[in-house]
């Protein structure tokens, strides 16, 4: 039994890679990024051999990232690869027992957990200096990797039944993802502050030590040290998380393959919502739900959450470098980016958008449409990122400048994303999957279509960069009304004719574009 | 008016090195029921998609009462309504929003899409529900809120892939009592389903497809030709296993 899943599991990994020769260039360039990365942990490991008084708190530091890694990452943002979810084999009769103990050992293979299985291996050279030290370290490796699966097969069977509830799903996201823009900032003034990151770390590995997340990582470090009193309660302890952690998972998995899936609690919206305040036109129709989609889908409410992010990020990453120059840039860079948010609209769609071609929508209502969410929405904030950094810090000079380069930046930028997303769709999150999650193997093609995207944006903004930087360099107010003429001249034109052509190439290709939305569902 | 509703004319789809449809032709006459059944794969999905503008054939052209919807997509889908199998919904909206919608989209005017959702939703049993998200839906109440989509234009042809699929009965009896007033009324619906009997019952004409052929075409009491549709069906497409299949499975 254990032997089929086992089996089944690896067929699974295969076959993922037989679908598209583009999810295999993706992996390929993943998995060599990665195995950079191990062979660069390995060589840091031997390279900090001879720091005898840093490597054990080094180690214990490494070892509670992996396994901390992994209770997190997984199970709350990227998602696991739940094809063996347990839930799945609630109508086969296998036995509790054997079946967690099969779906256990099937999670050690993937991929990533082969890579850290190595990575794990690799930094242990840091114990070289001592042959014994060494094979206790290795083991003791092997030992983080087992917690670390361990943990992130329980913490995901956990979240799994939380997230029966589609709002603590949703919320979740927002609050991870909070919490990861937030720790450059936490980090960057911690770190300014403390005399030297060791300090700060050390007592945090002191105490990393005695838990499960480090309690492995910690027995080598005693062991070198020469302290036989501490290496035994370290390894002892690491054993019984170990093993406690193995009876709650196979308990949890046991539990999971026997319990249905919890049922959700529905959701409602009184009344049309914003099909009641946009015109009753197709335009206005498709401009409702997007904005509809804008606050209800969390794919986008990701993008949401980055306008009132970024001067935050800004502020600190200003704090600790003591210039607060970035500052100015907030409005072009939230132009870029939320006009940037609508070029994967069709994508994100997916196979809903047959509603659009069944209906006959014309190309150019549905661009019009998309474009206003984006900007009724975007419009205020981006004004405000664009004046108010240089009218508090006592520049009004700046603002006519600052102004001309959001606006331009923004419109251009919907004027290109509007007819991407008309010509070019690719993998994204499906509707109602884990936004963090990208589909394995996107990459290539995401990159590639993102970064010419992006490209374009760069030169049409051009004409509007050359008097916003005369601007800047002179001073000069001048050069910023010249800014705001050309970007609103140029932004306008590009938006027109972005909905124009974006347009005609939907009129042409949406049988096209519904073929391919079709294959990523 | 137009005496067909849909005429196929030579439509041809592959994939690959897989023929879906093979040169079928077809022609629903209007104000009939049409039946379109076919076995698991037999390309009536991609018959039908090809005829409401949503996936482009290889050759041959769909006219939607006289209109060619590939050469003008727009007037041709103005007087189709189209229930797709195997598409999603915006169901990140209330199902109200959702019928809501689709009429604007259709460039319907305010006040008669007000009053029109809230007779579909009546209708479909979907009053009390039509606040709810769609994501919340069953796999039924789904198809119910998608038929609605597709009738809020008051449609000339209606095309109905699987309409019943998940559907319960009274629902489905519901449905059935639309469509045929519908239909007595002058409209024009083509469904396809894989219950024959069902089709025999409601549908005034039927179209047997398999292997991306058209087996045969006409009124239900000409291809059925005496038998019961199913065993007419059966007998066109064959593939009937003998009865000695599973012995092991006889339980004393």
């Amino acid at each position: 039994m254990v032997a089929h899943l086992l089996r089944l599991k690896l067929r699974l990994l295969g076959n993922g890679f037989k679908r598209s020769p583009w999810q295999l260039v993706g992996v390929i360039i993943g998995g060599l990024y990665a195995l950079g990365i191990v062979v660069m942990l390995s060589l840091a490991g031997w390279f900090t051999a001879e720091q005898s008084d840093l490597r054990g708190w080094i180690a214990i530091l490494a070892g509670s990232v992996i396994v901390l890694g992994w209770a997190v990452i997984p199970p709350l943002i990227t998602g696991v690869d739940l094809t063996l979810e347990p839930q799945r084999f609630v109508h086969f009769g296998i036995d509790e027992k054997t079946l967690a103990r099969g779906l256990i050992l099937a999670g050690f293979i993937s991929i990533p957990a082969a890579l850290t299985l190595l990575a794990a291996l690799g930094f242990s050279t840091i114990w070289r200096l001592d042959p014994a030290v060494l094979v206790v370290g290795l083991l003791c490796a092997l030992g983080t990797w087992l917690m670390a699966m361990f943990a992130c097969q329980y913490l995901t069977i956990v979240a799994t039944a939380l997230r029966g509830k589609r709002r603590f799903r949703e919320l979740s996201f927002a609050l991870v993802f909070l919490l990861l823009v937030g720790l450059g900032p936490i980090f960057s003034t911690i770190g300014s502050n403390a005399d030297s990151i060791v300090e700060v770390l050390k007592p945090i590995t002191s105490v990393l030590g005695y838990t499960p997340l480090g309690a492995f990582a910690a027995v080598p470090g005693a062991l070198a040290a020469g302290e036989m009193g501490m290496t035994a309660i370290y390894a002892v302890l690491a054993l019984v998380y170990l093993i406690g952690l193995y009876f709650l998972l196979t308990g949890a998995t046991g539990k999971a393959t026997v319990t249905p899936p919890a049922a959700q609690r529905a959701s409602t919206a009184k009344g049309l919502g914003f099909f009641k305040l946009t015109p009753a036109t197709p335009a206005g129709a498709v401009a409702a739900r997007a904005l509809t989609y804008w606050f209800k889908d969390p794919r986008y409410a990701l993008s949401v959450i980055m306008v009132p992010m970024l001067p935050v990020i800004f502020y600190f990453a200003g704090g600790s470098t003591g210039s607060y120059t970035m500052m100015l840039l907030l409005g072009p860079m939230i132009g870029i980016l939320m006009g940037f948010a609508i070029s994967a609209d069709v994508s994100y769609d997916n196979t809903a958008f047959a509603l659009h071609v069944l209906t006959g929508v014309s190309g150019k209502a549905d661009r019009l449409g998309r474009v206003m969410a984006c900007f009724v929405l975007v419009i205020v904030p981006l004004i405000l990122a664009a004046v108010l950094p240089a009218s508090l810090t006592g520049q009004p000079w700046r603002i006519p400048g600052d102004l001309g380069l959001s606006l331009g930046a923004f419109l251009i930028a919907l004027g290109v994303s509007s007819i991407a997303s008309a010509r070019y769709t690719y993998a994204v999150p499906l509707p109602g999957d884990n936004p963090m999650k990208t589909p394995p193997g996107s990459g290539a093609r995401v990159v590639v279509t993102q970064l010419a995207t992006f490209g374009i944006m760069g030169v049409l903004l051009i004409p509007t960069l050359v008097p916003y930087v005369t601007g800047w360099v002179l001073h000069s107010t001048l050069a910023g009304y010249i800014t705001l003429a050309v970007g609103l001249v140029t932004g306008s034109l590009m938006l027109f004719l972005g909905i124009r052509i974006g347009g005609k190439t939907m009129d042409q290709r949406a049988p096209e574009l519904m073929q391919s939305v079709m294959i990523n569902r | 008016m137009n005496s067909m509703a849909l005429e196929i004319r030579n439509l041809a789809k592959q994939f690959g090195d897989k023929v879906a449809v093979n040169n079928v032709s077809l022609q629903v006459p209007s104000g009939s029921f049409y039946g379109l059944v076919g076995p698991n794969g037999a390309g009536k999905t991609t018959m039908l998609s090809m005829a409401t503008g949503l996936l482009r054939p290889d050759q041959g052209s769909a006219l939607v009462n006289g209109v060619d919807i590939w050469a003008a997509p727009h007037d041709a889908k103005a007087t189709l309504g189209v229930l797709a199998d195997g598409v999603r919904q915006f169901d990140r909206l209330t199902g109200r929003q959702l019928v809501t919608y689709a009429g604007l989209l259709r460039g319907m005017d305010r006040e008669e899409v007000a009053t029109r959702t809230e007779d579909l939703l009546r209708v479909m049993d979907l009053g009390a529900d039509g606040d709810k998200l769609v994501v919340d839906y069953s796999a039924g109440m789904t198809k119910k809120i998608s038929l609605a989509t597709a009738m809020i234009h008051s449609p000339k042809l209606l095309v109905l892939d699987e309409p019943f699929e998940a559907v319960d009965p009274v629902s489905a009896a519901n449905i059935r009592d639309i469509l045929n007033d519908y239909v007595s009324f002058g409209g024009t619906v083509i469904v396809s389903s894989h219950v024959m009997d069902l089709v025999q019952r409601m549908c005034s004409h039927v179209a047997v497809i398999d292997g991306g052929m058209l087996k045969a075409s006409g009124s239900v009491d000409e291809v059925r030709d005496g038998m019961s549709l199913e065993d007419r069906f059966v007998d066109l497409v064959g593939g009937r296993g003998t009865s000695e299949g599973l012995s092991w499975l006889r339980t004393s």
